[in-house]
């Protein structure tokens, strides 16, 4: 009897964070949903079509990113030099033709990132300082080999990936086309299930058997190949390359990732998760514009929604482990 | 117990490393202060054995790196030895501008990254008695006299981007029309003149209205977003002109048009205009996407800050202030800058 009485007891502190989070949560998804709908020219074709557009870059990259992060290697901070130094050797590499530009691009950014994901996995680097100093290194790299100058493209093939099939920009399709990709691999493969598996406890997982090193670097594999993606098209889009074509990358990929509700932890996420975090801070941009905010605001209110997020999944968490 | 055994050793060990390095640190200082140094403020007439401390540009910029490589080269070939400190972080400018003054140079030749933050570095350059040249953009008002200068014509550039707009508008034959501009870092006055001139300039043909403004802050990717949002919001029937405060800000405008579906340039198209020319920038002139742009090139500002170094060293007194000739370049005269302009 005592212990039949005490449940309810013991029950109701859990549920109640829980309850208090999706009220808040709610209520700021409403929020949300009512300035969208009172702002003037937000509900439009034209206006989805821009919020999508402004969050491919951005999501190509950030779906790269989900790999590293749901593999418990926390972020890359490397990933704006990375998307710089292929974006240069992408339009240089133009003479040899679009489609070898392409395949020379995602072959650099593939060995870039994957070189760290080696170290990260094999000798269990720390993921933040490694790609701290590989950020050092690629500019220093990328600035001495191009003298520091910005590079034009040599041919004009480039400027297919500007395309706008169905009157929708290339990159929005290539975005939607790997976000399922990379989602399916995640849930559907070996390697998708080891990798959560590792994310979530590496230690287990290699006692579990599992070829931690290689799985990490798998990932980060992968990631380099994105971030290739991602440098092709905005140097494409910018018409130049050089070592600052990557700005604010780094940080609104990780943006949209946390946005996405993906722990920073590792071990679980999702890259339509991802999608969604990406588009949420592009709309919110968008809405913040059309009502004649400026840049700064935008900025902020990107980091409000990032904090929003990542404090109600941690506790989310908390109340579920609780 | 083996950590607290082993401590205190290392912690001895370490105070006595640090009681030598602070030594050391005092003795060096307490030389430098008694030696004659350099810092001669008068500028002795001649070039040889000048030092000058560049607090520039870093490499990794593109403008910086070809300013660099045409100014340095050129005063190294007088006989003056460059003391490098350039950087592109503002908050490293700063410890190397006081880096600078504790070096004691003849000159400190240096690009302001923040204006405000570089306020005491100058005030502690004038009370060492170390001349400061500050070059492309133009200090904060309360040091203005404290420092010569060698700038950037930001008002030129901002008129001239105006009149790149009007004149493509009126030979498409539109009697009105709105203008978009996406600007570098607004707080910085870099942008602050431009948009003074490009306003001053579009109010003499108040039938073309400037619609919107954002801070682009000198951010490509940044630029081509906010354009991207801009065209949603407008319609392309609602921007006929765009000026991206750089080439490289421009050429992302001309894409989101693009991909917005508003034909660019020719008889009907949206008319973008830059203001400090790059290669990629001439190329889209060339092919007709970019209406025009102005210079603000990194040589030409080289050459005359070089100039204006050779000049104060031969004690032959040049101006405190000095502005670079920008010029706009459409694609009536664009052979004639194309070379200029290519270097970045």
């Amino acid at each position: 009897m005592n212990v039949m009485s005490a449940r309810p007891r013991s029950a109701a502190p859990i549920r109640r964070p829980g309850l208090v989070v999706d009220g808040v949560l709610l209520l700021a998804v409403l929020a949300a949903i009512v300035l969208a709908l009172t702002t003037d020219r937000f509900l439009t074709v034209a206006n989805a079509k821009a919020i999508l557009t402004s969050a491919s870059l951005v999501g190509i990259a950030a779906l790269g990113l989900t790999l590293i992060t749901i593999g418990g290697s926390a972020v890359s901070l490397a990933i704006s030099p990375s998307v710089a130094a292929v974006g240069m050797i992408f339009l240089s590499a133009q003479s040899l033709g679009l489609i070898a530009a392409l395949v020379l691009a995602v072959l650099c950014g593939t060995l870039i990132t994957g070189l760290q994901g080696a170290v990260v996995g094999y000798a269990a680097a720390n993921p933040v300082v490694l790609t701290i100093a590989a950020s050092f290194a690629i500019t220093g790299i990328a600035t001495g080999v191009s003298g520091g100058s910005t590079v034009s493209p040599t041919a004009g093939g480039y400027d297919r990936l500007n395309a706008t099939p169905g009157g929708v920009a290339l990159s929005v399709y290539v975005l939607i086309g790997l976000a399922l990709i990379v989602e399916w691999t995640l849930r559907r493969t070996g390697f998708g299930r080891s990798l959560y598996l590792i994310g979530e406890n590496r230690r287990a997982a290699r006692a579990a058997g599992l070829p931690v090193g290689r799985m990490t670097a798998v990932a980060w594999l992968g990631a380099g190949a994105l971030f290739a993606v991602t440098a092709a098209f905005t140097a494409a889009f910018n018409t130049s390359a050089n070592v600052n074509l990557g700005g604010t990358l780094t940080f609104d990929a990780i943006a949209a990732v946390l946005a996405g509700g993906t722990p920073i932890s590792g071990g679980r996420g999702s890259a339509l998760r991802t999608l969604a975090g990406a588009v949420l801070i592009a709309a919110a941009s968008d809405i913040l514009l059309l009502r004649g905010y400026s840049t700064g605001v935008q900025i902020m209110v990107k980091g409000v929604i990032v904090l929003v997020v990542v404090v109600t999944v941690h506790l989310r968490t908390r109340g579920s482990r609780a | 117990m083996i950590h607290s055994l082993s401590s205190p050793p290392l912690g001895k060990a370490a105070v006595k490393v640090a009681a030598a390095l602070a030594g050391v640190l005092l003795a060096t200082a307490a030389c430098g202060g008694g030696s004659s140094g350099g810092g001669d403020a008068s500028g002795t007439a001649g070039l040889k054995g000048k030092t000058v401390t560049f607090v520039g540009y870093g490499k990794d910029n593109p403008w910086g790196a070809s300013f660099n490589g045409v100014f340095v080269p050129k005063l190294e070939s007088q006989g003056v030895k460059v003391v490098d400190l350039t950087t592109m972080d503002p908050g490293t400018a700063v410890t190397n501008f006081n880096q600078a003054i504790s070096n004691k140079p003849d000159l400190i030749v240096a690009a302001l990254l923040d204006t405000s933050s570089t306020v005491v570095p100058i005030k502690k350059a004038k009370q060492a008695g170390i001349p400061v040249l500050v070059f492309d953009g133009r200090p904060d008002p309360s040091v203005d006299g404290d420092v010569m200068q060698v700038l950037s014509d930001s008002e030129a550039l901002g008129t001239a981007a105006a009149q790149n707009l009007v004149e493509g508008l009126k030979a498409q034959g539109r009697t009105s029309g709105s203008i978009i501009a996406i600007t570098g870092t607004k707080s910085g006055f870099a942008a602050q003149d431009r948009m003074k001139g490009f306003d001053a300039e579009l109010a003499k043909t108040p039938e073309y209205k400037v619609v919107d403004i954002q801070d682009g802050n000198w951010d490509p990717t940044l630029s081509g977003k906010i354009a991207t949002q801009l065209f949603a919001k407008y319609g392309c029937s609602g921007i006929q002109g765009a000026y991206g405060m750089a080439d490289y800000q421009a050429l992302p405008i001309v894409a989101a048009a693009k991909q917005a579906g508003c034909p660019v340039g020719g008889k009907n198209g949206l008319i973008v205009t830059g203001s400090n020319c790059f290669k990629a920038g001439i190329d889209a002139i060339k092919g007709g996407t970019l209406y025009g742009t102005a210079t603000e090139d990194p040589g030409t500002i080289a050459e005359q800050t070089a100039d204006y170094v050779i000049r104060y060293f031969n004690q032959q007194n040049p101006p405190a202030k000095e502005l670079v000739k920008e010029e706009r370049v459409t694609a009536k005269n664009v052979a004639q800058f194309a070379e200029q302009c290519s270097k970045a």
